[in-house]
């Protein structure tokens, strides 16, 4: 029963989302570190995983979200150009997608805080 | 996992831009250095980077080798100077201010970015710990 408490689709959604946002944050962040490098490839998340993660939360299959199953490639977006040694990293871009991650990752976070208040008042009878 | 995510790959990106403007500032110091130890005008040095790997798809940043740029210099007609040669010709460093600067600027809008970034994985941090409140 106490198990059951924390399977609601969304608190399991919220928590899956948070461990994305925070290793693409990790990725991103590897990115802008690298915007000189020669050669260097950016990495994003790849398209399969992020396809599985939005069928699995349509369906409501979350409790079986495994965030090892997570996986990057090399970007192969061709809006992301590359200068002459094959470096396609663009420091302003990265740095947009940064701010975009972490503000969801907030949000995220605050969605958890909110599902876990509903739980505590729904135990005590009070809210707060 | 690290409480602070992405912090490692940053901070290795922070040092090499700060090792990468300590040689265009000593470039630019030694611009009219027309003999250095060794006898010889003094010779522009660059940095290459290259990534390192820091886990799965982390990959942070280093510089491989500080090298020096052969390219000669120009060589102006100074009799007077103490360095001259025969003819009165001297042996001037190849830095060429136009570039030394172009480049610093870019070392340090690099830096720049980096420390946003540090800044960011710091704010996801802390709102990781209000989690719950």
């Amino acid at each position: 029963m106490l198990d059951n408490m924390f399977q609601s689709a969304s608190y399991q959604a919220s928590k899956a989302f948070l461990d994305v946002a925070a290793e693409r944050h990790k990725v991103l962040a590897s990115n802008l570190a690298n915007a000189e490098t020669p050669g260097y490839r950016r990495v994003e998340l790849s398209p399969s995983f992020d396809n599985t993660l939005k069928a699995s939360v349509a369906n409501g299959s979350l409790q079986s979200f495994d965030p090892s199953e997570m996986s990057f490639v090399e970007d192969q977006n061709p809006a992301f150009r590359s200068d002459p040694t094959g470096n396609n990293v663009s420091e302003d871009q990265e740095l947009m997608l940064l701010n975009e991650n972490a503000l969801r990752y907030e949000a995220l976070g605050q969605f958890a805080s909110g599902s876990l208040r509903q739980l505590k008042t729904a135990i005590t009878g009070r809210s707060s | 996992m690290d409480i602070i995510p992405g912090l490692s790959q940053t901070a290795s990106a922070l040092d090499a831009n700060k090792q990468r403007l300590e040689i265009i500032a000593q470039n630019i110091a030694n611009a009219q250095t027309t003999q250095g130890l060794d006898g010889e005008p003094y010779q522009r040095r660059g940095v290459s980077f290259v990534s390192v790997l820091q886990g799965a798809n982390q990959k942070g940043v280093a510089v491989q080798e500080v090298f020096t740029d052969e390219t000669p210099g120009p060589s102006v007609y100074n009799p007077s100077h103490p360095h001259a040669d025969g003819e009165g010709m001297v042996r001037m460093p190849n830095v060429q201010m136009a570039v030394e600067m172009v480049d610093m600027i870019s070392a340090s809008r690099a830096y720049q970015a980096n420390l946003s970034a540090s800044k960011i994985s710091r704010q996801m941090a802390e709102s990781a710990l209000r989690i719950g409140q």
